[in-house]
């Protein structure tokens, strides 16, 4: 089962040319630093309520990305803001990213291709060669999304993660996608990290959109 | 958090009592998975005597809830402190689980 940290990388991966879809890197970071977190929520290794996070156990997992994420917690008091949490790992966004690609390179979803655009500005991108990763997390989603079923923990933070991210978009057509807007917004609610993801990811947005307007 | 349960007919009556955290959620869900085995099954959850739920807690609802809708079942929660119902009502978990007033009520909703 792949970690959070590597579903977001690949969904954010547009397979046709893999190159990364647009997303401004700050909500990137956000959005990058909610998965490690909700993936050590789901490990028992923190926890939060409508007040605060608690490292819970500081014992490593044994992955790269979420035992740097707890040691960094871990630094902190045992409890924490989640919002103060959240922009803490983000800080380390960029290099879960790398990790996640190396990751699902040795996996064998994806290899890396190094070229050049006009002979001179070096260009990196990551075509996917096995998509059946992809098509089962879309399948899974698009199931989710347009029924009732109850959802599995993975399957809220999946969609706390493809909202944050506007990717909804890519698992649903835009007519499922406007009679699905009740049931998002239902889902994503239910983790509270989540919610603190799709709020600052949200803010962040609206800051990068002001300042492009307002440069 | 202490877990007792007891039957009711066909229903299984679950008492939760204590602090639902991520401290009692691994042993917690190994004991509602137990509870919600079997056919058609029907569960009412009594959380009277339950002080605290965190987000471990109600994954652990959660995946319980699952169980029972994908075997056709019936949950229900009953008797919520105030500070437990605003959890549920913060993070709409009391839009995918049914949630009665106390005990009697949640067999009742199930039955």
């Amino acid at each position: 089962m792949l970690s959070f940290s590597e579903e977001i990388v690949l969904l954010l991966l547009d397979e046709t040319d893999g190159n990364f879809v647009p997303l401004p890197e700050a909500v990137f970071a956000i959005v990058m630093s909610g998965a490690a977190l909700m993936d050590l929520a789901l490990h028992n290794r923190i926890d939060t309520d409508l007040e605060k996070m608690t490292v819970a156990d500081r014992t490593p997992l044994g992955d790269d990305i979420l035992d740097d994420a707890l040691a960094s917690l871990g630094r902190k008091s045992a409890t924490l803001d989640i919002v103060d949490a959240l922009y803490d790992v983000a800080t380390r966004a960029e290099e879960y990213r790398a990790r996640a690609l190396r990751r699902l390179i040795a996996r064998g979803i994806l290899k890396e291709e190094n070229g050049r655009h006009l002979w001179v500005f070096r260009t990196r991108r990551y075509p996917v060669i096995d998509d059946s990763e992809q098509q089962e997390v879309r399948a899974r989603l698009r199931q989710l999304l347009l029924t009732d079923e109850i959802p599995d923990p993975r399957d809220v933070v999946l969609v706390c993660l493809i909202d944050a991210c506007a990717l909804a978009g890519f698992v649903l057509s835009a007519a499922e996608l406007d009679a699905a807007a009740a049931r998002v917004e239902q889902l994503r609610k239910m983790d509270l990290i989540g919610q603190a993801v799709t709020k600052a990811a949200s803010e962040t947005e609206a800051i990068v959109k002001f300042a492009a307007t307002t440069m | 958090m202490d877990i007792a349960q007891e039957r009711d007919g066909d229903v299984v009556v679950v008492r939760l009592s204590g602090r639902f955290d991520s401290s009692a959620a691994p042993s917690a869900e190994d004991q509602l998975t137990a509870a919600v085995a079997g056919e058609a099954p029907r569960v009412a959850i009594d959380m009277s005597q339950l002080s605290y739920v965190s987000s471990a807690g109600l994954r652990v609802l959660l995946v319980a809830a699952k169980k029972v809708q994908q075997q056709h079942g019936k949950l229900a929660l009953g008797g919520l402190a105030d500070n437990v119902r605003e959890v549920f009502a913060a993070t709409g978990f009391d839009t995918i689980i049914t949630i009665a007033a106390d005990a009697a009520a949640a067999v009742a909703a199930v039955r």
